[in-house]
């Protein structure tokens, strides 16, 4: 059964990295319940440029919850409401009609606003220049079980793997700390034998490039992990301070 | 932080040890307090070890505190936490600072009075109802403090595992209840006359 309901919308709209920004107020008459939350946007974005107006800019790409490229804090929480939900992902069958629905950009020194909702993540990928990645010789293809790899460990490392980099987890950490998204990207290539050759490098430098980039420290907070739409366990965070210490010390 | 947590928490659980004698008798305490003091060489060493101990935890407490509190310029407008029992973890600087004003009072009170009648000065101050009600207000506040402080150091330390996970959690509550029942009743003892 479709219903539509009545929203209202404060969404924090800035024209360029340099403005001040403020909260502009809106009102969107029947929503359809099905829509995901980015169409809900669109409807208002298409009512928006009919009155000659400037749509809200907001980051999004496929849609289906894999790309990490959506994003935004709704009513305080990175992704909105639902746990393990990206915010392509969210559906606006879980607003109430006549509800307000404040809509923020993801907020932390490291990801300045690039315009509206849209921040500027590209500190994420330093983090992965300065050593996400595994250096290996291509050839022909290798056998796909060439190395046996326990299943127990080839899961953790999948676990690991599925964080898509929408930066949820630094902001909604109080501290603005990346150590969820670092954490994952260490772990992942740590676990397996192919993360070896690179393993101290590897740890020491991703910390460093995360720590220059202005990111704050980890104070075990754990909100990270509960807004993350991957469900990504700060038990990388753990793994990664050991990494840390390992390759400091021996 | 989580280095110098651990020596802290090593710390308590000597001065835990120390004081249980207490709840047998002021006499008891007052010979420990005396064994103590006839190895002045060990009282300095940790006495000093102690202070830069201390010092340590508080300055780099700060300084993290006010590192994050960078990282993030502008706050939100909602501020929502999905986390719902933040409140000890989103407090450790005020639980901490109370803390630091009870080490300052209490040190001022025990560390530089007449050792030769501890006991007796210890079974004076709790007879104050305000003073062990202010000591007993920052032995709460140290159980919160723990209470996140314990977990925190571990996870920082990378213990983390998940056979362990539900050990840990409840270590994360026996820890900090233990030293408040611990510390909290020796006021509780003298300022109902129980205490000798
Ligand atoms: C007997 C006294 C104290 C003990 C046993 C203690 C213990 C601990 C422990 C175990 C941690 C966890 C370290 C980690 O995050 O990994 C911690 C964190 C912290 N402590 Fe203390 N502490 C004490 C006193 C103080 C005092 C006096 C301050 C004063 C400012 C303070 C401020 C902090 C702060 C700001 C943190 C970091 C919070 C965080 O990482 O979430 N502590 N403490
Ligand atoms: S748009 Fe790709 S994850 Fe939301």
């Amino acid at each position: 059964m479709t219903n539509s309901i009545d929203i209202n919308l404060e969404i924090w709209r800035q024209k360029d990295s340099r403005a001040a920004g403020e909260f502009e107020v809106y009102t969107l008459q029947d929503i359809s319940t099905d829509m995901s939350f980015l169409e809900m946007l669109d409807v208002l974005n298409e009512k928006l440029t009919r009155e000659g107006k400037e749509p809200v800019a907001f980051d999004h790409d496929c849609r289906e919850g894999i790309c990490g490229m959506c994003g935004a804090v709704v009513n305080g929480i990175a992704h909105g409401p639902e746990p393990e939900t990206t915010l392509c992902q969210l559906h606006m069958r879980h607003f109430k009609s006549g509800d307000t629905i404040v809509i923020e950009p993801f907020r932390s020194r490291a990801f300045p606003i690039v315009k509206d909702l849209i921040t500027d993540r590209s500190a994420l990928d330093r983090i992965i220049q300065a050593g996400g990645f595994v250096s290996i010789n291509t050839g022909g293809t290798p056998d796909a079980n060439a190395i046996p790899i326990p299943s127990a460990t080839a899961e953790l490392s999948m676990d690991a793997a599925a964080c898509i980099g929408c930066g949820a987890c630094v902001a909604s950490c109080p501290n603005g700390a990346a150590m969820l998204f670092t954490g994952a990207k260490i772990s992942q290539l740590c676990l397996l034998p192919q993360g070896q050759k690179e393993r101290k490098e590897r740890a020491l430098s991703m910390i460093s490039t995360m720590d220059s980039e202005g990111f704050g420290n980890c104070t075990n907070e754990r909100e990270c992990e509960a807004v993350c739409p991957k469900g990504i366990s700060i038990s990388n965070i753990a793994r990664m301070n050991r990494e840390f210490v390992k390759a400091s010390l021996f | 932080m989580a280095c110098s947590g651990l020596c802290l928490l090593l710390f308590l659980c000597s001065h835990a040890a120390g004081n249980a004698t207490l709840f047998i008798s002021t006499s008891l305490f007052q010979s420990y307090a005396d064994q103590l003091h006839s190895h002045p060489l060990i009282v300095s060493v940790f006495s000093k070890g102690l202070f830069l101990v201390f010092a340590i935890h508080i300055v780099t407490g700060v300084l993290l505190f006010l590192q994050n509190r960078k990282a993030r310029p502008r706050n939100y407008k909602v501020r929502t936490r999905a986390i719902k029992n933040s409140q000890a973890s989103g407090s450790m600087i005020y639980s901490g600072l109370l803390i630091c004003l009870f080490v300052l009072i209490h040190t001022a009170a025990v560390s530089f009075g007449d050792h030769g009648r501890i006991g007796v000065t210890i079974a004076e101050m709790f007879g104050s109802f305000l003073l062990s009600m202010f000591y007993i207000l920052a032995f709460i506040a140290l159980a919160v403090h723990l209470s996140h402080g314990f977990w925190s150091m571990l996870q920082t330390f990378g213990i983390s595992h998940p056979n362990y996970t539900t050990f840990i959690h409840r270590l994360s509550y026996v820890v900090p209840l233990f030293f408040l029942l611990l510390f909290g009743t020796i006021p509780l003892l003298f300022l109902f006359g129980t205490g000798n």
